[in-house]
């Protein structure tokens, strides 16, 4: 287990990472803070689960850069294979080479190594993430929606995530001298296996606490006033209480509070919600179920909490 | 055996090692004795951790323990009850309590969970619904009681209809606990012929229809660059994951033991994802409770978990929490559901169209199995059944083995041309929690199917079977 200095010092407590994560809007609560200052200090992949728009992808990128580090994305799909995550021949190009010794007279000299080696190799995200500058500081991978992929995919993730190294036929076995810090990231569309889930540190995002996004609001949104993102956010939380289809994420949140701006709203009231209501909600029967006196009767309840 | 100040140790002195991975070995135990998947793995990771936490802070060490510990969302409730303990002891030092989890790991699930059973309210279903799901008791060995007895305490259905003398057709209900077991060897035989879903995977395969440009230049390469042989590709098929929602309510009670050990058949089959639910007043989930390889045992297990066998009928409540909470999760528009229910509901019947609407944009294919539906001049009244019917791709009676092998043909997408296909179902379903009546031009809703006397349809099993 490869011990990073560097990191270490950047990112050396939980409350470090807190604070750094603030610095650049991401507003952590302890508990991911200590996963992630775990996942960085033990060298284990950290999954993270939770409802969509919670900010999964977000950690990753925030926790690049807090490190410093490139951040190399691997989105995941179904049918996602080893030649698109993490390595390819360029065919093309080993056919020209053929040719070009053919033309040179230097064919039957050629061996394969001539056209199996690394220069022939297209570099997919795995691979790059695992053959990084051994001198820089080790990227962060993000293996975004894993429960996206396949069971195949998941299975050859294993060997990865285990040893930090691909095997090549051609040219050997590649073995990152520093691993990279892997965030797997998923929506559990569908349970990921255990096998998998075993090799990582798993975290659960919740939704935040309401004072937790304002301040996320106020990070991202810095324009709202206060009065308007205290509304928002009261909004969306009794959204979240109702027995909707699918409730509004943080993005949402994030989304709607920029929409108010942009239509210069300084305070929400029962015609705006009805009309900005598409930018929270994305169910048509929720946005049914929620227009006009219910959004109202929310819009009340709110402002008597506050 | 244990100095209580460790609790207020700073971070970065030296720390008994072999002290520390011993806290969190008993730790993991207790955890795994809880019900969570723990392996000795974990509990290193977790001395590991408490080796760079502040150990003296109760949330850093709960976080620590948790992203070693839980594997998904479910295990935190169990989680945090068992560190709560394990936190207060530690300040006392295991010694002194001689493990306090001991005698009371049975309820170990979440303390608000016992009061949970209240009637879910609209305001609050969201919140009751993820208690049900977390409160699912951990199964407890050597408890196999209930179930055995069942098929004695069977009582004679008036509506019941049985002419044929042939095990295959007769009516479960009215069988002898002897033709009962046979049938069920019959249901067990069946094997599950299921629809494939083309994946996004790909195959070398010479009837292929596709080239398959990568294996193409490879393997021409050796003939520098002519591209001489050519290479093709098809996509890999594989079943469409099945999810059941069987009926166990009173209405039910003689059919659902039959029709659960048909669904363990199919979930035995070992290429097929099957999830399984059962609901009455409310859903649960035992997929995991039937994967035991002894089938009476899971049965049993299922009476234990469920606490509303034989009760009344929520249809609509039920289905509203399937697709509210696994829908997304079990079936990724590509699943086939198989809805296993006689339609007797005590709920508003436009939930039910609702939610069976809804459930239906949410699948591939809906089946409804009925097993009043083989009695002839059956027609869907029920208010439930009324209401869920248009929604409903295949309706099929599940009262005889010749049904369920019908059903077989159906999972097998043999018999398609006649069903009614998802968008056209859905499009008429938007406004359904308004309206009460349908539109009149509603496609006629899909006619109910009796089993086929032609042989090359209805494959007879006794000969091959027994």
């Amino acid at each position: 287990m490869a011990k990073d200095p560097a990191a270490i010092d950047a990112l050396a407590s939980s409350e470090a990472i807190q604070a750094a994560f603030r610095e650049r809007g991401y507003i952590a609560d302890r508990s991911i803070a200590t996963a992630v200052f775990l996942a960085l200090r033990l060298a284990r992949p950290l999954l993270v689960e939770g409802e969509a728009g919670v900010g999964k992808t977000e950690l990753a990128k925030v926790l690049a850069a807090s490190l410093g580090a490139r951040l190399i994305r691997l989105q995941c799909y179904e049918g996602l294979d080893v030649n698109t995550a993490v390595y390819e021949w360029n065919y093309p190009r080993q056919m020209l080479e053929i040719r070009l010794l053919e033309a040179r007279g230097q064919a039957e000299h050629a061996s394969a190594h001539d056209i199996f080696g690394p220069d022939f190799l297209i570099r997919r995200p795995l691979l790059q993430a695992l053959e990084a500058d051994p001198a820089g500081e080790p990227p962060v991978l993000l293996i975004d929606e894993i429960d996206r992929a396949d069971e195949e995919f998941e299975a050859y993730l294993l060997e990865i995530l285990s040893d930090f190294q691909v095997t090549v036929p051609e040219i050997g076995t590649i073995r990152a001298e520093r691993p990279p810090r892997v965030i797997l990231t998923s929506n559990r569309t569908r349970e990921v296996h255990d096998a998998l889930k075993r090799r990582c540190l798993y975290h659960w995002i919740d939704y935040p606490t309401a004072e937790k996004e304002f301040e996320i609001v106020q990070a991202r949104v810095p324009d709202t006033p206060a009065a308007l993102a205290h509304a928002v956010v009261g909004f969306v939380h009794r959204l979240r209480e109702a027995d909707l289809t699918k409730v509004p994420g943080i993005a949402e949140t994030l989304d709607w509070a920029a929409a108010l701006l942009a239509l210069g709203t300084a305070e929400l009231n029962g015609d705006v919600v009805d009309e900005t209501l598409g930018v929270v909600l994305k169910y048509e029967e929720d946005i049914r179920l929620v227009r006009g006196d219910t959004a109202r009767r929310y819009l009340a309840e709110v402002a008597a909490g506050t | 055996m244990h100095d209580p100040a460790i609790a207020a140790t700073p971070r970065g002195e030296a720390i008994d090692g072999r002290r520390l991975l011993g806290e969190a070995v008993l730790f993991g135990r207790e955890l795994r004795k809880a019900g969570l998947a723990i392996d000795l793995g974990a509990a290193v990771d977790f001395a590991r951790a408490l080796a760079i936490v502040d150990i003296g802070e109760r949330e850093q060490v709960r976080a620590a323990g948790e992203a070693v510990f839980t594997r998904r969302r479910d295990d935190r409730p169990i989680y945090d009850a068992i560190f709560a303990r394990f936190w207060r002891s530690r300040r006392r030092g295991w010694a002194d309590e001689r493990l306090p989890l001991e005698p009371e790991r049975r309820e170990t699930v979440p303390p608000e969970d016992a009061a949970g059973e209240a009637e879910p309210t609209p305001g609050n279903e969201r919140l009751t619904a993820d208690q049900d799901r977390a409160g699912i008791p951990i199964p407890t060995e050597g408890e196999d009681a209930g179930i055995e007895d069942a098929p004695d305490a069977l009582t004679i259905a008036p509506d019941a209809y049985s002419r044929l003398e042939t095990l295959r057709h007769r009516e479960f209900d009215r069988m002898t606990p002897t033709e009962l077991r046979d049938a069920e060897r019959l249901v067990d035989v069946l094997e599950p012929r299921l629809e494939r879903r083309r994946t996004r995977r790909y195959e070398l395969h010479a009837h292929g229809r596709r080239l398959a440009p990568r294996a193409m230049f490879r393997r021409n390469l050796g003939t520098g660059g002519q591209l001489l042989s050519w290479v093709w590709r098809r996509p890999i098929r594989r079943p469409r994951p099945l999810v059941v929602l069987c009926d166990i309510s009173g209405s039910m009670e003689r059919h659902s033991r039959l029709l659960l050990r048909f669904i363990q058949a199919l979930a035995a089959a070992s290429s097929v994802k099957t999830e399984s639910f059962v609901f009455g007043t409310r859903l649960t989930r035992v997929t995991r409770l039937l994967r035991d390889r002894d089938r009476d045992r899971a049965l049993a297990k299922i009476s234990d978990v469920v606490t509303d066998w034989a009760g009344g009928t929520r249809i609509g409540e039920s289905f509203r929490d399937f697709n509210l909470h696994w829908a997304r999760r079990t079936l990724r528009t590509s699943g086939v559901v198989i809805v296993v229910s006689d339609g007797w509901d005590r709920g508003d019947p436009r939930l039910v169209a609702a939610e069976t609407a809804r459930l239906r944009r949410n699948c591939h294919r809906l089946v409804w199995l009925n097993p009043l539906a083989g009695t002839p001049g059956y027609q869907p009244l029920a208010a439930g059944m009324k209401a869920a019917y248009p929604y409903v791709d295949d309706f099929l009676p599940a009262g005889t083995v010749a049904s369920l092998e019908r059903l077989g043909e159906i999972l097998a997408g043999v018999r398609t041309e006649d069903t009614q296909r998802g968008s056209e179902a859905a499009a008429h379903v938007r406004n359904v929690a308004v309206e009460t009546a349908p539109p009149a031009d509603w496609p006629p809703p899909p006619t109910v199917r009796t089993p086929s006397p032609d042989p090359t349809v209805a494959r007879p099993l006794d000969e091959g079977g027994r």
